[in-house]
């Protein structure tokens, strides 16, 4: 920007000299009012610049509902120039984050502003791993129409759309981890006993189990809706997920494989307490997941929270803090050695009851 | 491509690499945006255009078909701007051939039209600056089809259509202001040159059209293809996104311009006219300085530009070799009034040369102070007046107004005015045998104080006796039985310098002892006519030689006064008494063109026998291309008479191109010449054209100096990069540039997609020791991330990157070197 200032500056400057010579030279009455256009002008531009720069609204817009990673995420970035002048450079300081795995990058995007109305530019992001897009613009420097003048606009737009794993259901697989790993559940599961408790009626949401759905009411009320469960029973499976990343961006593997996983348990209704290791808090966070909503906030959480580099430590503090516990399903990455009742998902992570 | 990226942008191929997993989708250009800006940008190549060819006609206050040019300016240049902005070359291409065949087919059936249209431009551009440089005899171009109003709008749309197709290449891919400029700006240095003035609205085109194109370059926001996405990505690190898909701005940018500068040049023209700008100019240093020279080349062309001194048509006094190149002003010096009564041409003598030596004819009367000793003057101990009866040829009128006295059948007398427009005012200009009515009165001398010749604006009547038929006797007689008792020997004489090459010149003639006196002068006459070619441009002679011998020995070439100085000595060599004579002659031809003055009575001018029976009084305007020299030679019996040696300039050889001719007259200027000892004639004066070369020179500099300073500006700006703090950054950076180096020298090089590839490349080609797999790694590692592999491996890596590129500085030949050098 600061080079393409002075170049223009000096383009501005040669190409006036060289009018007034030719000017001056054969007494040349168009190159007198180009020069006189030529003086005229930045100063035209200037005035247009501070006006604009006194009146212009910026916004950025995102999807306010979490996405999908691989999806294309639309940013619309709004810019109102209130004045008759256009203005042909806008450039705004973006930063685009990724907080979850503390990826960032910076850059200009450089944009006109119509005259007398709002410029709105779509920015189709997309991401390839899951976390949180966050898209901050901190400065917009508006140049003058000449290139030669600008003028720096501090802000702070903050905006940002959270980017969930994509994992498929894999209800059979799950369904039979959990059932090894909670053996009073499989025993009630075969007589048709639920280990839950209806703790309140709720509008039907999709994914939610047909089971649930309260049908007298839904009947009275024209609507569907459903019993919400909190699971009653003392042996309900623990899930210790491990946010550890490496190189080859495995950890990606491991929130797909929880996704699945946790999604095949809501789905059959299986209730199960996760836990990880929370780096905001330095501590291990156990949260109990009975549905489908409980289990979008606890990602939604997690992808609030950063990845660590350093495999293994959640259960460490799992064992450390929960030491009552016998069984529990551990999804990240493999041991050494050979282990049974295991769940595998890509780049060879896997579900393990331990 | 590079540094390890590959991977990534085969995923997402096109899209924006933002930070590590984000990237910028890769939208697709909305048609509209790309129609609208084609648009717009073929308006401003359009205003461009407009403003410049039209500015030149309206300088000019040519009146054309405004309306058709500009819908075609607006249709072309709408059309090159759609067919740049093509998705696919086979388009561009197949258009343009569609646009050449129209073009040809077009140019073959308006062809009469464009040539009428383009010389009546000519015309009028040639009326404007006859009148501005006040040059006389400027030829106009005859006109095909005479409406101008129709077939200059057709030579404008071909001349626009020609900026059109290079404007617009220049606006899609550089939108050079300075391109822009020289190719709209400098048609219209001709008439700023000649103080003529565009007209507002083609000024006010113009100034939209420049300013415009300075905006959009200054702010970026000018390429859109149709293949384009509506993000631009640039800078080194690729983290500057520029939204292109912005035509709106464009259009209200220009309606911006157009409101602004609308009101400007209107208040402008009202507050500070045309005229009062040209008030604020005291000194006029470049018309000054360049005016003459214009003058030159708009009357002669190129040859004007190096034949630089002021005309030397016209008399000059005798004095001969200076001049290199024979150029007349075309300005009228007499005024002639007679009625013609021969086929032969009318001779008005000047000057008349007696004796000759160091390049001159010396006047007959001769310089007092020239001569050792009043016995070698000619006409030793007679007075002006006497000489001037001898000059001006008394005993021969005499003899022929006896003749007509007599009531001789062929004879005859008139009355010619000669009225002086701008000659030399030392010389009478009169005709062949003149009867002055006093001579006491007269002496045809400009060296001595009393001279006396035509005042300028002055007209003197002259009573002549013209000798239309020669009696077969005259001449007849071997020169050695001739009596020049009576002649002065000055007119026998040939100087010791000149004489052996004039014996020579008599030999290879073939002139001898046994040869009458007309059969001498025809024999000379024909020789000069078969083997002499007759030139304006013989060149000047050198300081050295004489003008003579270097005439008849080594140039072999020349105009009136080489084959008059030649003839003369030649004659006397032969025994014929001769001089040398200066002054103005006209042929029938000529006076055939001029204005019959029915005012006059044609017996008040003419009495007596006429080779043409009956003419008329006509008003001959005698310019200075009409300046001549020739001999006269004496008859026994009757006087002195007209020898007309010079070949006809219908021989002219003018094998010199202009670059020939210039260095020649160049080369000239730096040996000793003749020339600083003739004051009339003056040499190519070098100082005239030093601003000249200074502008050339300061232009090339300027030119120079900013390819310079970009080029170190490129340079400095890669060592910068190379040589930052953040190691991997620099270490990305020398090994693109490494990249790049390689890439200049062997395209082929582009072949290899990956780091492994390109270094085995390297390896391969440049002989250096590297661990392929481990760099490649290292550069695919650097390339994702900030920091992910040693201290260690970045040194290793620069260390080889740096060995890479010495033993490629090392292998390359020189005219690679260069290449790389101007990188």
């Amino acid at each position: 920007m600061k080079f393409r200032k002075i170049r223009n500056i000096l383009r501005y400057l040669f190409a006036f000299a060289l009018n007034v010579y030719i000017m001056v030279i054969f007494h040349s009455y168009i190159n007198f009012l180009l020069m006189i256009g030529m003086i005229l002008f930045p100063v035209y531009s200037v005035i247009a610049l501070m006006r604009v720069k006194k009146t212009m609204e910026f916004h950025i817009t995102m999807p306010v509902e979490p996405m999908e990673k691989k999806d294309e995420v639309k940013v619309y970035f709004r810019i109102k120039n209130n004045t008759f002048f256009p203005i042909v450079n806008a450039t705004i300081r973006l930063t685009v984050e990724n907080p979850f795995y503390g990826y960032e990058g910076d850059h200009d995007l450089n944009m006109p502003m119509r005259a007398r109305t709002e410029t709105n530019v779509s920015y189709p992001l997309q991401m390839d791993y899951c976390g949180r897009l966050l898209v901050c613009a901190k400065q917009i420097t508006l140049m003058d129409l000449t290139g030669m003048f600008e003028t720096k606009l501090k802000i702070h737009e903050e905006k940002e759309c959270l980017i969930l794993p994509k994992g498929e259901l894999r209800n059979q697989e799950a369904g039979q981890l959990y059932l090894k790993g909670v053996s009073e559940a499989v025993e009630s599961k075969e007589k048709g006993y639920d280990f839950s408790e209806v703790s309140g009626i709720r509008e039907y949401i999709p994914g939610d189990k047909l089971q649930n759905i309260h049908w007298k009411l839904s009947v009275k009320k024209d609507e569907l809706m459903v019993k919400e469960r909190i699971s009653v029973s003392a042996m309900q499976l623990n899930v210790v997920v491990e946010l550890a990343n490496d190189n080859e961006m495995r950890l990606e593997s491991v929130l797909e494989l929880t996704d699945s996983i946790t999604k095949s348990f809501v789905q059959q209704n299986l209730p199960f307490t996760l836990f990880y290791y929370s780096m905001n808090l330095k501590e291990l966070v156990g949260t109990y997941i009975g549905n489908e909503v409980e289990r979008q906030e606890w990602f939604s959480g997690v992808l609030y929270d950063k990845s660590y580099a350093n495999a293994g430590i959640v259960e460490e503090m799992y064992l450390q803090e929960v030491p009552n516990e016998s069984t529990y399903l551990y999804i990240g990455y493999p041991g050494t050695t050979e282990e049974e009742n295991v769940v595998y998902g890509n780049q060879g992570v896997v579900a393990v009851l331990k | 491509m590079l540094f390890g990226k590959r991977k990534k942008e085969q995923l997402h191929k096109g899209d924006i690499f933002l930070t590590r997993g984000i990237y910028l989708k890769k939208p697709t250009m909305q048609n509209g945006n790309i129609v609208v800006n084609c648009f717009l940008r073929s308006v401003i190549v359009c205003m461009l255009v407009f403003g410049s060819v039209g500015g030149f006609l309206s300088s000019f206050d040519i009146s054309y078909n405004m309306g058709l040019v500009l819908i075609s300016y607006l249709v072309l240049s709408t059309y090159f701007s759609f067919l740049y902005a093509t998705s696919k070359m086979i388009y561009r291409d197949l258009g343009y051939i569609l646009f050449f065949g129209v073009f040809v087919v077009a140019i073959y059936f308006y062809r009469v039209y464009a040539n009428s249209g383009f010389y009546a431009v000519v015309n009028r551009i040639l009326q404007r600056a006859q009148s501005y440089f006040d040059l006389s005899g400027v030829q106009e171009y005859e006109v095909q089809i005479d409406n101008p109003y129709t077939t200059i709008a057709i030579v404008a749309i071909f001349v626009g259509m020609v900026m059109i197709i290079v404007l617009n290449i220049w606006m899609y891919s550089t939108m050079s202001l300075g391109w822009t400029v020289l190719f709209t700006f400098p048609i219209l240095l001709i008439p700023l040159y000649m103080e003529r003035t565009p007209a507002a609205l083609y000024s006010m085109a113009l100034c939209i059209g420049y300013i415009a194109v300075m905006v959009f370059k200054g702010n970026g926001h000018f390429v859109v293809f149709a293949w384009d996405t509506p993000f631009r990505v640039k800078g080194f690190k690729k983290n500057h996104v520029t939204y292109t898909q912005d035509a709106g701005i464009f259009r209200q940018v220009l309606g911006t311009f157009t409101v602004m500068f609308f009101c400007m040049v209107i208040l402008v023209e009202l507050l500070i006219p045309v005229a009062q700008f040209n008030g604020f100019f005291k000194k006029d240093t470049l018309r000054d300085r360049t005016k003459e020279t214009i003058g030159n080349f708009i009357l002669l062309g190129f040859e004007g530009l190096y034949n630089h001194y002021s005309s030397v048509g016209g008399m000059s006094g005798g004095k001969l070799g200076g001049v290199s190149t024979v150029r007349a002003d075309y300005r009228t010096d007499l005024i002639v009034t007679y009625t013609p009564y021969s086929v032969e041409g009318v001779y008005l003598k000047g000057y008349t040369g007696g004796r000759y030596g160091d390049n001159q004819w010396e006047s007959i009367y001769g310089d007092a102070t020239e001569y050792v000793s009043e016995g070698e003057r000619p006409y030793a101990g007679l007075s002006d007046t006497e000489i001037f009866q001898e000059e001006s040829l008394k005993n021969e009128v005499t003899y022929l107004q006896d003749k007509r006295e007599s009531g001789d059948e062929y004879s005859a007398d008139g009355i010619m005015e000669v009225r002086n427009m701008g000659a030399n005012v030392a010389y009478l200009y009169y005709p062949y045998y003149t009867a002055f009515p006093d001579y006491s009165i007269y002496n045809n001398h400009s060296l001595m104080p009393t001279s006396q010749g035509i005042a300028l604006y002055d007209t003197k009547k002259y009573h002549y006796y013209p000798k239309v038929v020669w009696e077969p006797e005259f001449g007849n007689q071997y020169p050695t039985q001739m009596d020049v008792s009576k002649i002065d020997e000055v007119f026998l004489e040939v100087p010791e310098k000149n004489q052996e090459i004039i014996k020579t010149e008599c030999e290879r003639i073939g002139l001898t002892d046994s040869m009458t006196e007309n059969e001498i002068l025809q024999t000379v006459k024909d020789y000069f006519q078969d083997n002499i070619p007759y030139t304006l441009k013989p060149g000047a002679t050198p300081r050295d030689a004489d003008f003579i011998n270097y005439f008849l020995t080594k140039n072999r070439k020349g105009y009136c006064a080489h084959f008059a100085s030649a003839a003369t000595l030649i004659f006397r060599q032969m025994g014929i008494p001769a001089r040398y004579v200066e002054g103005y002659a006209f042929s029938l031809e000529a006076a055939l063109t001029s204005e019959i003055d029915d005012s006059k009575d044609y017996y008040r001018y003419y009495n007596g026998y006429s080779m043409i029976g009956e003419s008329a009084v006509l008003d001959v305007e005698v310019n200075d291309s009409m300046a001549h020299a020739w001999v006269e030679v004496y008859v026994d019996g009757f006087g002195w008479k007209v020898v007309e040696v010079t070949p006809s300039s219908m021989e002219e050889s003018d094998e010199e191109d202009f670059w020939s001719a210039f260095s020649g007259s160049w080369r000239y200027s730096g040996e000793d010449t003749v020339l600083d000892d003739i004051p009339q004639v003056s040499e190519i004066d070098l100082t005239d054209y030093l601003f000249v070369v200074y502008i050339i020179l300061s232009v090339f500099l300027g030119f120079m100096l900013l390819a310079f300073g970009k080029m170190a500006w490129r340079k400095g700006k890669r060592y910068q990069k190379c040589h930052q703090k953040n190691q991997i950054e620099a270490l990305i950076a020398l090994y693109a540039d490494v990249c790049d180096r390689i890439r200049v020298c062997d395209v082929s090089f582009d072949a290899c997609k990956s780091h492994m590839e390109q270094l085995r490349y390297m390896v391969d080609h440049y002989a250096v020791e590297v661990d392929i797999q481990e760099c490649s790694h290292c550069l695919e590692q650097i390339s994702y991330s900030e920091n992910m592999i040693t201290e260690e491996q970045v040194q290793m890596l620069r260390m080889h990157v740096i060995q890479i590129r010495k033993a490629l500085w090392k292998s390359v030949p020189f005219c690679k070197k260069i290449k790389l050098l101007m990188r």
